[in-house]
């Protein structure tokens, strides 16, 4: 998987970059608008993480000369400016999402993973970990051969555990990826505690291989 | 009471003009008094010196003078005369008059002469005088009617030309009623042939334009400093995440990264809601269109499903009909996110949550363990009831900010059987 970051700002773009490479994507960065255009047009990404604001013009340039070259590659502006006239005319001249900064990683992974599964070719890209398979086209959870069923929250929960399996997942970035703004409330980590408890039971129920276990209070992992 | 401006003048103008006519009343009484016995009495000692010369003439006439008959004067013989014969006395008597069939002012002159054999007579000479009474009578009507008059013709010109005067004044105070702060546009000053008050229109729009100045600067500092943090706390929380990504870490360590993640995390909420109210101020939320608040509501008690049903919140939901409002439907969202987010986030645990809609206002009532609230505090920014350090203090602050923006919509806060009440209402 081949993705460009654009971003002048080089902390967070290493930063990004370091993200990405360690869930081993290729990476490759622009830091201007010259050299975003110059990139874009001469090599073909599975996405372009396009921030707006550049030296020398603008991320939403970037994008209408992409797409009136018809280049094709998805894009996912990353914009200091969660506005919402921003993110309709972002959506309107052909960005695939739009993420505010800041963000959390699991979270820019997840918009990725899912603005590159909507590109590809061959469609189905199952998430397998153990005995356990994911499929997020049909939002489908099966143990061995069997369905497990989730409501919506419990699989939002879950997919992220599944795409990263062996990390660390924090509870607060759980809560405010899988329930927004809403769950930004006093009781979030206890609240986190009963669904992930939910969850486990169900797993448990079902006969899944794994397990999520509680790391020191701060979050959970898939194992 | 304030009065005004025309009332005002009036009431010292009216008094002014009583006193002025008063004074001039009694001098012109006693200048035209004086000139008219000025008058009489030149006549009577005129008629005094033509009758002694016939008298002198003709002695008859003092056989058939010794009443008074149709010559208003009598002559009668006395003994002996005062020493000063010649010295006349005015008086003035009341003599019936048959005319008047009442007894009347008569200007009367006595004086003596000798005939010609020196015999000394006792000359009266009378004659009809102005009726004082009368006079001052009739000079108090006429100058009741005129008083009345002068004051009605000053009332009427007053009435007109001070309103007409005024007029610009008050279309000065009118367009400042219009003005809402934030908008430079929504005072229109007032051309007016008036120096004072092109003077007073002038200084109300520099005024204006001077403190929008300082409004939009300081609007423009919050969005700018909101702005410019997003991408340091981006910087920060995605090394953090990073460091956590790394398994070589221990516990303590782990658990310190998390904290310093978490109070950046606070912050981009601040930062975030901080923003909100200034794209709020900054107009960024537009577009208007029917928004049914049942709906709204409806899916923000969805999206709150999992919080309620784990804070073991009992939800009383009643609709009485449909809440439609004019509005744009992110404000609406944001607006009721944040009363509902309240009522959830306050709550008691297994405490309870009744929304009532009806088709003008939306009720939204909780426990808490707060009792009554300050409700002139609440709306401020920052402010926080308890030491409650998950919240930023401003979610009452932007709805009041939303509300600021549709004047049709009123919030009023009441603390009804043990319950925080937060009613918005349709007017």
């Amino acid at each position: 998987m081949k993705v460009l970051i654009v971003e002048d700002e080089l902390a967070l773009q290493q930063g990004i970059r370091d993200f990405l490479e360690s869930e081993k994507f290729l990476v490759e960065t622009a830091s201007t608008y010259l050299e975003a255009i110059d990139k874009v047009m001469n090599y073909p990404y599975d996405c372009v993480l396009l921030d707006i604001m550049l030296p020398g013009g603008s991320g939403m340039d970037v994008l209408r000369e992409m797409r009136e070259n018809q280049v094709k590659s998805p894009v996912l502006i990353l914009s200091a400016k969660d506005s919402v006239a921003d993110k309709v005319a972002g959506l309107e001249i052909g960005a695939d999402d739009y993420l505010a900064k800041p963000f959390h990683f699991a979270e820019l992974l997840a918009r990725l993973k899912s603005i590159i599964r909507r590109n590809a070719q061959d469609g189905e890209q199952l998430l397998q970990y153990k005995n356990v398979s994911l499929n997020p086209e049909l939002r489908e959870v099966k143990i061995d051969r069997n369905p497990l069923v989730l409501n919506r929250k419990e699989y939002d929960l879950f997919y992220y555990f599944m795409l990263r399996p062996n990390k660390l997942q924090e509870k607060s970035t759980l809560a405010e990826t899988v329930w927004g703004d809403h769950a930004d409330q006093a009781d979030n980590l206890g609240f986190i505690y009963s669904q992930i408890k939910n969850l486990r039971k169900k797993l448990k129920t079902a006969g899944a291989d794994c397990d999520l276990q509680a790391v020191y209070g701060i979050g959970y992992k898939l194992i | 009471m304030a009065i005004s401006v025309k009332n005002y003048t009036n009431r010292f103008v009216s008094i002014a003009i009583l006193i002025v006519m008063a004074v001039w009343a009694a001098l012109f009484y006693a200048v035209i008094m004086d000139e008219v016995y000025d008058n009489i009495d030149d006549g009577l000692k005129n008629q005094k010196i033509l009758i002694i010369r016939e008298a002198y003439n003709n002695p008859k006439l003092i056989e058939e003078s010794k009443e008074f008959g149709i010559n208003q004067f009598v002559i009668k013989e006395v003994e002996n005369l005062q020493e000063k014969v010649d010295q006349n006395t005015f008086s003035k008597e009341f003599i019936y008059m048959p005319y008047d069939e009442e007894e009347e002012p008569y200007r009367i002159l006595r004086t003596g002469f000798y005939d010609p054999s020196g015999k000394p007579y006792q000359l009266e000479i009378r004659t009809s005088t102005v009726e004082e009474d009368d006079f001052l009578l009739n000079l108090a009507i006429s100058l009741l009617v005129l008083y009345v008059v002068i004051v009605l013709s000053i009332l009427v010109i007053n009435h007109y030309i001070l309103g007409r005067a005024w007029q610009p004044f008050k279309q000065i105070l009118k367009n400042l009623s219009k003005y809402r702060f934030g908008k430079a546009n929504s005072f229109v000053s007032v051309e007016s042939p008036v120096l004072e008050f092109n003077d007073l229109n002038n200084h109300i729009s520099q005024m204006i334009d001077q403190n929008e100045k300082v409004f939009d600067s300081q609007k423009r500092f919050l969005e700018n400093a909101a702005h410019e943090l997003q991408t340091p706390l981006a910087v920060s929380i995605n090394k953090l995440e990073l460091l956590l990504e790394n398994s070589s870490l221990n516990e303590e360590d782990t658990v310190g990264i998390v904290e310093a993640k978490r109070s950046l995390q606070r912050m981009v909420s601040l930062n975030k809601s901080l923003l909100t109210l200034s794209r709020i101020n900054n107009q960024q939320y537009a577009g208007y269109e029917s928004v049914t608040i049942n709906e709204v509501i409806a899916n923000l008690l969805n999206d709150y499903e999992d919080l309620i049903i784990y804070k073991d919140i009992r939800l009383d939901l009643q609709q009485d009909g449909n809440f439609e409002v004019y509005a744009n439907p992110d404000l609406m969202q944001i607006l009721f996110s944040n009363l509902i987010s309240n009522a959830i986030k306050y709550n008691l645990p297994a405490g309870e949550l009744r929304v009532r809609i009806q088709s003008d206002a939306a009720i939204i009532s909780n426990t808490s363990q707060e009792k009554a609230l300050n409700p002139e505090y609440i709306f401020e920014r920052f402010y926080k009831g308890s030491q409650d350090h998950n919240s930023n203090g401003l979610g009452l602050s932007i709805v009041q900010t939303i509300l600021e923006k549709y004047p049709f919509l009123h919030i009023k806060y009441s603390y009804q059987n043990n319950m925080q009440v937060f009613e918005i209402k349709k007017v």
